[in-house]
């Protein structure tokens, strides 16, 4: 107690010192604070976006779909399973997917694309496809009334095929049992504009795909979303314990979507480097005003000493000292990051030009209000200043009284 | 009789070659519990440094300080400020109380060091107070007292912490002639109804009429010395 109450006279001896040190690191707090949330915020967004448009959170596929997708590693979806993992907490969507590609024939023309089976009603719980349609309706799984089964596709599909809504579509490929697959589509809506992911597409209901590519009652990806992008990784684990037999797998969208993450990671982290510039200046700032009241006071820690006081309780002080003021600058910082956060947060700052990706629109940076975007500077600071005490301290801690007390 | 403190053979040299300074050179000396011992002698003749050694807080260049038995010069950094804290009281020229605590703060630092629960601290640190006789001033800081004030507030520091032994550096050299007596009367009566030993060092006519023993020191080595009733 005396100590920290000697610590705390100390460091009110001299106060334009004190608060221009407090303010420098409050500042540093600030900084990294603020940057930390539009960061996370924006990445938030990013991420919880992309996952939803794209991997979902977790997927369950044969082993090896996910590295080297085929058509036929295919799996048997049961309904057992998929209610199995509707039910699990957190599961908020589930919806069974079948990619493969073919040849898309118009009136004239022909042209490579992607195709895509949908649980119509799954996917658009799931995933932004239904908000994707740019011109006609979203899927369904009826038919039509002349037996054809509706089909959207992709902008560039439309175009090299001059196909529009209401046309019909040919595509031919190869079912997963060698034989012939082809069949005629109506072309019930376009997705996307020209440009996005889904350019190439051909969007058709589950039933059309399996009885396609003849994978009767199966499919090649079950797209699970939970409550969060960031718990994927236990999620999967859960439902990887749940998977019957050796050959399913279930994959975070992480290592679904590997590339992606680590391109995202690494930006992140280009980004941290911004923000140990930062603390690195302050640091050098506030360690010359401590090696300043260090050496001030050289005399009176040599008194100190002389009557008692160890070299471990005066390194100790000195540590104090500095702690103490990193403190009070994360309390300041914090309180003013408090409101700048949460503006950014609720608000946001517009975009110079909105970004629009796949018809979804993002027109902010927006921040984050996490123990995280808090905590973390705290973290920072605190061991940054406990780093910049240890030589100031190390110094008052082996001084010689005697020498010490002739600078008095 | 037993020492309190004793030096054998002590010497203190600064710098080397040209410059060597023998500051103290070949010191025996012995004090015996409840002597109010003047060290004497022109500037520069070695007094400071004689205190400094016997209380620790210099290592000598050669002999040995014994306390309880026990050789000082042999002690670890650590041992030392214990060592410091449990046996020795300083008070120095310049009072050197620590200016962000209050006189009752500065006295009750080196019992909170030893460990001493919080009321027998209190109580100790108000008694000595007001032994020194500043009763009513426990929680001014030392700006707020004059010279002679401070030096007293340094006397129940020395003191509080019951060491064996005090050692003042020169304690009247910056108060005028009547606080400096005063203070000592102060010590003296402490030395004589207390039993408490105290060393000093000085110019001061006034303590060596009243001191018990008087050490002359002269170009570091024993002049001559002398013993009175107190
Ligand atoms: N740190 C030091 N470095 C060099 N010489 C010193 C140092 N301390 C004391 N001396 C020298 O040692 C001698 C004795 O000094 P000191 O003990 O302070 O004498 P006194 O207290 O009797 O005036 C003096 O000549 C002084 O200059
Ligand atoms: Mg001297």
């Amino acid at each position: 107690m005396m100590m920290l109450k000697l610590a705390f006279r100390n460091i009110l001896r001299n106060r334009r010192r004190t608060l221009l040190t407090v303010l420098s690191m409050a500042g540093g707090y600030l900084l990294v604070s603020v940057q930390l949330s539009v960061t996370e915020g924006s990445y938030d967004q990013v991420l919880d976006f992309y996952t939803r448009d794209t991997t979902g959170h977790v997927q369950v596929t044969v082993d090896g779909f996910v590295e080297t997708p085929t058509l036929y590693k295919a799996f048997s979806l049961t309904d057992d399973l998929q209610q199995a993992i509707d039910a699990l907490p957190g599961v908020q969507a589930t919806a069974p997917r079948i990619e493969s590609s073919a040849l898309g024939y118009g009136d004239t023309r022909s042209f490579p694309v992607s195709v895509r089976g949908v649980d119509p009603e799954r996917e658009a719980a799931l995933s932004y496809l239904a908000d994707k349609v740019s011109a006609g309706r979203y899927l369904s799984s009826e038919p039509d009334d002349q037996g054809y089964a509706g089909v959207m596709i992709g902008a560039q599909v439309a175009r090299q095929l001059a196909l529009d809504v209401g046309d019909e579509l040919i595509l031919v490929s190869q079912g997963a049992d060698g034989s012939l697959a082809n069949d005629l589509y109506r072309v019930q809506g376009i997705v996307g504009q020209p440009g996005d992911v889904e350019e190439r597409w051909v969007v058709m209901p589950l039933a059309a795909a399996q009885s396609f590519f003849v994978l009767p009652g199966e499919v090649h990806r079950l797209v699970i979303l939970g409550a969060d992008y960031r718990s994927a990784p236990r999620l999967a684990e859960r439902i990887g314990e749940m998977l019957p037999g050796q050959e399913l797998t279930a994959s975070s969208w992480q290592t679904v979507a590997r590339e992606f993450h680590e391109t995202m990671t690494a930006d992140k982290e280009g980004g941290m480097i911004t923000l140990y510039v930062i603390v690195f200046l302050v640091c050098i700032g506030v360690l010359n005003t401590v090696l300043m009241s260090v050496l001030e006071r050289t005399g009176e820690f040599g008194v100190l000493k002389a009557i008692g006081t160890s070299p471990a309780r005066l390194f100790w002080l000195i540590v104090l000292e500095t702690l103490l003021l990193a403190v009070i600058a994360c309390l300041l910082g914090g309180l003013i990051a408090l409101p700048i956060n949460l503006w950014f947060t609720l608000q946001g700052i517009a975009l110079a030009e909105p970004m629009e990706i796949s018809g979804i629109v993002f027109s902010h940076y927006r921040g984050q209000m996490s123990a995280y975007v808090f905590g973390f500077p705290m973290l920072v600071i605190l061991i940054a200043a406990a780093l910049i005490a240890l030589m100031p301290a190390f110094r008052a801690a082996r001084i010689v009284p005697v020498d010490a007390m002739r600078t008095l | 009789m037993s020492s309190v403190i004793e030096t054998r053979d002590v010497s203190k040299h600064y710098g080397e070659g040209d410059t060597l300074v023998k500051a103290l050179d070949r010191v025996s000396l012995g004090i015996a519990p409840g002597e109010f011992t003047a060290i004497v002698g022109p500037s520069g003749s070695g007094k400071s440094t004689l205190l400094q050694l016997m209380g620790g807080l210099d290592n000598p260049t050669h002999g040995q300080v014994h306390l309880a038995n026990k050789d000082i010069t042999q002690m670890s950094g650590r041992e030392l400020s214990d060592f410091r804290r449990d046996h020795i009281g300083f008070i120095f020229q310049a009072y050197n109380l620590i200016p962000v605590l209050t006189a009752a703060e500065n006295c009750e630092y080196i019992m909170l060091l030893q460990g001493v629960p919080e009321a027998e601290r209190r109580e100790r640190v108000y008694a000595m107070l007001e032994r020194v006789g500043l009763a009513g001033r426990e929680g001014r800081f030392p700006h707020q007292l004059s010279g002679g004030q401070q030096q007293r507030v340094a006397v129940a520091r020395a003191m509080v912490s019951r060491p064996n032994i005090i050692l003042a550096d020169e304690p009247t050299a910056n108060l005028d002639s009547q606080t400096g007596s005063d203070l000592l009367d102060m010590m003296h009566d402490l030395n004589r109804n207390e039993g408490m030993t105290f060393v000093f060092s000085t110019h001061d006519p006034m303590i060596m009429e009243r001191a018990s023993r008087l050490i002359r020191l002269k170009d570091g080595c024993i002049d001559s010395e002398s013993e009175r009733e107190a």
